[in-house]
């Protein structure tokens, strides 16, 4: 199969809540399926995009507002985008005795081929994971 | 996801059914702070059924082994091919008290050899 061309795009909202993040990890998996991924790269990305979705649910402060993913295709490389539109907010400490240790963040690291992080003059950060759909 | 708990040789079995993530995590912590509270030196999790997990899922596991006694395992069977990926990652592999079984029976010969096992 060829690779998917530029201008590849699918997008989707979800609630910004813990319990939603197994609709990301649909929807990666639909993306995947469409751009003929293996099963290691698909799980490699569902792990990356959910970690960073999780990491809005936790800080991000904007439980009202939709947390938006989008997936799109360009330079043979597949981006995921994470855009919320909240401010920073430190975790509850009370929320879960066992932290998460900060793992989130490395994985999402180890396990794509670029991460960006760009934060929005209007508030809101959006996080970008990609891989590459060539070379592998 | 689902969580049962049963035994293996006197030892508390965790079984868990489907995805390990942020939102389901507590389910697993909760059945293994029951095992450890029980006085259970080691506990076994059965994977076999265990598509994903995240570093939600990974914490538990991590707070579980701070919570065994030293001479204590934490016995990880059968995780999938990315899972265990994901294990080997996060330094999970490497800690002296966690053990890796590719099935029930190699884990349960690992009960067996223990000093007063049954």
């Amino acid at each position: 199969m060829s690779l998917p061309s530029d201008g590849f795009c699918r997008a989707i909202e979800i609630r910004s809540e813990a319990c939603r993040l197994v609709e990301v990890r649909r929807f990666v998996e639909e993306v995947a399926a469409e751009v003929a991924l293996d099963s290691e790269r698909m799980f490699d990305l569902k792990v990356a995009v959910s970690e960073a979705c999780a990491n809005v649910v936790e800080h991000s402060g904007c439980e009202s507002v939709p947390l938006e993913v989008r997936a799109h295709v360009h330079a043979e490389r597949l981006t995921f985008s994470i855009t919320d539109r909240g401010c920073f907010k430190p975790p509850n400490p009370t929320r879960q005795a066992y932290g998460n240790r900060g793992l989130g963040l490395p994985l999402m690291v180890a396990l794509m081929d670029e991460v960006t992080f760009v934060r929005s003059p209007a508030g809101g950060t959006r996080v970008s994971l990609s891989v590459l759909l060539s070379g592998r | 996801m689902d969580v049962r708990v049963s035994s293996l040789r006197d030892a508390p079995l965790v079984e868990v059914k489907g995805e390990i993530d942020h939102g389901t995590c507590e389910d697993l912590n909760a059945a293994l702070c029951t095992a450890l509270d029980a006085g259970g030196q080691v506990v076994l999790i059965d994977l076999d059924q265990v598509g994903y997990i995240d570093s939600g899922g990974l914490s538990v596991l991590f707070s579980a082994l701070k919570r065994l006694s030293p001479d204590g395992w934490l016995g990880l069977v059968r995780p999938n091919a990315n899972v265990r990926r994901l294990f080997e990652l996060v330094g999970l592999c490497a800690d002296p008290n966690v053990r890796i079984f590719e099935d029930r029976v190699t884990a349960e010969a690992a009960l067996v050899g223990r000093t007063g096992a049954a």
